[in-house]
């Protein structure tokens, strides 16, 4: 009796209430309601004769050019989750290895920095930078490296790069837990037994933090295919990704439904996304999805 | 800049202790190229926050490299400029309200999570957690469908309800962290000498946790401020966030305004960051 007493819930238990009712009315809900609008003919509220129907994932899966967005949206993704973890890894493998406490903390500052910059001001100064007369582009000129300014706003280029730094952090963050709990005398031991340091790392503590790899890449991959004002701003409305197309469906033509469905395909892909991110940090520790 | 010279400062230590292990000239490059690596990657992140500074106090009316002087007439811009003054205490007043909200809202549902012997934790924190991963624009997009279906037009408190979902999940996650770190044997202390549960909560729970909340609540006051996808669509025309003006904003425009406009945001960002570090700490939120 007294071990059913202690699992029971208690008064405190009361407490998720609020919550619950918060993601119910404003998360729950709407999620129901945008499935809802995806396969209806038109908004049941002001369309008495409104019918259920498939046309709206038919126009996307029947159109080349909705398919060419989703995809550039996921090379997109694909190439700053890459980018971001070969910039992300030495930072997080430093962070994780500095002995000074201080080091560590200024370190943490850095990273944590670009973080707290929202990340309209963020794009600007990628646009600065990226730009026909940006700093980038008149420092090469005026070294006399370049003749003619580089291309590198308006591109998927400018865009991955805008993107990688504004999600690289969040790979950071992640490989830092991870390769800080990785046990660095056994890197030591590899290094006694005569491995030099590079392949010490390369046998050692690379394949130990392979589920760190795998976390932080889905978390920016997913990161980085909904991102909209940096695609926007840097690929000057000239590239097409999928959260550009949901707010032009919105803002410019009011298709709802049609938004609605876009919107419920990203949802499934981030869905997943965010089922295998559980599952990774899972194999780091079973502890550690309560944190 | 600093954390690089401070950390090359910080080097000659580890070289020693990798050089007792084995010494060698190929061991030093190594080292070297290590620390090269990542002073880049810090210069990556961190050179772009310095840059937007220099346009913000670079007098031209268009982007120009090397600047030419140093003025504060965008700053002056700005804070004379109806529209981005609105736009800012606008963003104030729903990101206090926003903090607020989550603040409450997330610390309870974590009291509830640790201490309340609910079935299913887990999935419980996998959901409330789930806003900072699924695309926000799509909190946005599905808020605005909802509000548009029931005809309650673009309220404000339709644009925090939104902010208090996406902020929640850093409230929840800093409390937890606390509950599940400190000693509960001190409660029971507490329940053992004769403190009723309510008094035991007031008199020995709150005050340990108040870190975790206070931090939470820090961040949900930055991340409010700084959120851009949920208000683009929940946010009415003449009623704007900043960062929504600002990107407004940056679609035509490209001068020192948006500069100053940077500067203040980041500047916001680095007092919270500094008082975060003061109060409680960074070291405690490594962990994601």
């Amino acid at each position: 009796m007294s071990s059913t007493a202690t699992t029971r819930p208690n008064g405190l238990a009361l407490f998720i209430l609020p919550s619950a009712l918060l993601f119910a009315l404003f998360f729950f809900l709407p999620i129901g309601l945008m499935a809802l609008m995806s396969v209806l003919t038109g908004n049941p509220v002001v369309m008495p004769k409104v019918a259920f129907t498939a046309r709206h994932y038919a126009r996307m899966v029947g159109d080349p050019y909705y398919l060419e967005v989703i995809w550039t949206t996921i090379r997109i993704g694909l190439v700053t989750t890459l980018v971001a973890l070969l910039i992300g890894y030495p930072l997080a493998h430093w962070m994780a290895r500095i002995k000074s406490r201080a080091g560590h903390a200024l370190l943490l500052m850095a990273v944590l920095a670009p973080m707290l910059t929202g990340i309209v001001v963020r794009t600007f100064a990628w646009m600065t930078l990226l730009s026909d007369k940006g700093v980038v582009n008149q420092t090469l000129m005026s070294l006399g490296l370049i003749a003619q300014p580089l291309k590198l706003m308006y591109t998927e280029t400018g865009i991955v790069v805008g993107l990688v730094h504004i999600y690289v952090p969040f790979m950071v963050l992640t490989l830092t837990g991870v390769i800080g709990r990785i046990d660095e005398r056994l890197e030591q031991a590899a290094e006694n037994l005569g491995a030099s340091p590079l392949r010490a790392f390369l046998e050692v503590t690379l394949p130990l933090s392979l589920p760190g790899i795998l976390a932080g890449s889905l978390l920016v991959f997913a990161l980085a295919i909904s991102a909209y004002v940096t695609p926007i701003l840097l690929g000057g409305f000239q590239i097409m990704t999928l959260p550009i197309l949901i707010y032009q469906q919105i803002s410019a033509n009011f298709n709802v439904g049609f938004a609605a469905a876009l919107g419920i395909v990203l949802l499934v892909i981030s869905l997943m996304l965010v089922i295998a991110y559980n599952r990774a940090l899972g194999l780091v520790s079973g502890q550690r999805e309560l944190q | 800049m600093q954390t690089a010279a401070s950390n090359s400062a910080s080097l000659p230590a580890a070289q020693q202790a990798a050089s007792v292990r084995t010494p060698g000239p190929i061991r030093h490059y190594g080292r070297y190229l290590y620390l090269a690596i990542n002073i880049a990657i810090l210069v990556f992140l961190l050179a772009p926050i310095a840059i937007v500074v220099v346009f913000a106090l670079n007098p031209t009316p268009f982007i120009q490299f090397p600047p030419v002087g140093v003025s504060l007439r965008w700053f002056e811009k700005f804070f004379a400029s109806r529209d981005f003054m609105h736009a800012l205490w606008f963003s104030l007043e729903v990101a206090v309200l926003t903090t607020l909200s989550a603040t409450i809202l997330g610390a309870s549902a974590a009291l509830a999570l640790a201490r309340g012997n609910l079935p299913g934790t887990r999935l419980i924190v996998a959901t409330m957690l789930s806003p900072l991963m699924l695309p926000a624009i799509l909190t946005g997009l599905a808020l605005f469908q909802t509000y548009v279906l029931l005809d309650v037009g673009r309220p404000t408190w339709g644009l925090v309800a939104g902010h208090t979902l996406v902020t929640l999940p850093y409230v929840v996650r800093t409390t937890l962290a606390v509950l599940h770190n400190f000693d509960t044997r001190l409660e029971e202390a507490a329940r053992n000498l004769g403190a009723s549960p309510l008094r035991t909560f007031f008199e020995v729970t709150l005050p340990l946790i108040k870190p975790g909340v206070l931090a939470g609540a820090i961040f949900a006051f930055i991340v409010s401020f700084d959120q851009f996808p949920v208000s683009l669509f929940l946010v009415s025309p003449g009623n704007e966030t900043l960062p929504v003006t600002l990107f407004n904003y940056l679609k035509f425009d490209l001068d020192g305004t948006i500069g100053a406009a940077s500067v203040v945001s980041i500047v916001l960002a680095f007092v919270v960051v500094i008082g975060l570090d003061r109060t409680v700490g960074l070291r405690s939120y490594v962990k994601l």
